[in-house]
């Protein structure tokens, strides 16, 4: 059934978007859009390109109704270093996540600009391609490089300030 | 000339799409230069990879939407569909409605039934 099938899409990129705390209302408005504009889904596209377009549009919405979180300026005199895990690298442990560092993930994209934040999340958490970013987001395809680009770095400063106690930062 | 600021973001934002595997050619050997020639801006490149491996890792696991989303779903679906067929259901009645009464006050020639 669609709706199985794609609920987990939907659910997984209000997540991501917007934190836990709005991706389920967001969620359930995706679906009366969905249901909603249906009809005048023509094929141009892949399903889940459309889908993940509603999903976005309805994300980036529901951010503009709510106050603006505060997006880390950076200023240029400090680099934005991540510390290296505890096993470095290679460790195969330091890849699996822990509690703390999804919090932190999902604190540090809360302050990214919400556009280059969405572009992010589709390039770096969904796989997409830079042509499908521009389809999703209706951009043309270099505006998506740009906010993805933006995004990656913003990302970087916020995670890094983040784990500023343990000594993120650098000058 | 550029502010210092934009220049570093500038830099961040070639190390950022370096670390990411999305430079080539010359811009891609202009970066290594650097990174072979500044630490600050190596371990940069880390960091990148680093954040890159936790928001792919991130991506990766799979995420179910709660129940009360999808079950939502599904009744907004029903709902729909119940004022779709109602929708027609109505409409074909009303025009039923409409052509009787035109057949009744005798606006229309032909008759039902192949009549005269």
């Amino acid at each position: 059934m669609l709706l199985q099938e794609h609920s987990g899409l939907v659910y997984r990129v209000a997540l991501r978007i917007l934190g836990a705390e709005d991706a389920q209302d967001a969620s359930q408005e995706v679906w009366i859009r969905v249901w909603r504009n249906i009809k005048n889904f023509r094929g141009d596209s892949a399903f889940s390109t459309w889908l993940y377009r509603i999903t976005v549009n309805t994300c980036l919405s529901v951010h503009r109704k709510e106050s603006r979180r505060g997006e880390r300026e950076y200023s240029g005199e400090e680099m934005p270093f991540l510390p290296e895990p505890p096993g470095g690298d290679a460790d195969p442990e330091a890849a699996a996540l822990g509690a703390e560092q999804r919090e932190e993930i999902q604190a540090a994209l809360g302050h990214v600009r919400a556009e280059h934040r969405a572009a992010l999340v589709l390039r770096h958490m969904e796989g997409l391609s830079y042509a499908q970013i521009a389809q999703v987001l209706e951009v043309p395809d270099g505006t998506a490089k740009g906010w993805v680009s933006r995004g990656r770095a913003a990302m970087l400063v916020a995670l890094a300030e983040e784990n500023h106690g343990a000594g993120g930062t650098a000058g | 000339m550029m502010p210092v600021g934009e220049q570093r973001w500038e830099m961040l934002e070639r190390i950022g799409a370096y670390a990411a595997g999305e430079l080539e050619g010359e811009e891609a050997r202009e970066v290594e230069r650097l990174l072979f020639e500044r630490p600050e801006y190596r371990r940069l490149a880390e960091s990148y990879a680093r954040m890159l491996v936790m928001l792919t890792t991130l991506g990766n696991e799979p995420v179910e939407a709660p129940e009360a989303v999808v079950g939502y779903a599904v009744r907004r679906a029903h709902v729909l569909a119940f004022m779709r067929s109602a929708e027609v259901f109505v409409g074909a009645l009303g025009r039923s409605y409409i052509d009787a009464f035109v057949y009744y006050l005798g606006l229309r020639r032909e008759s039902y039934g192949g009549g005269t």
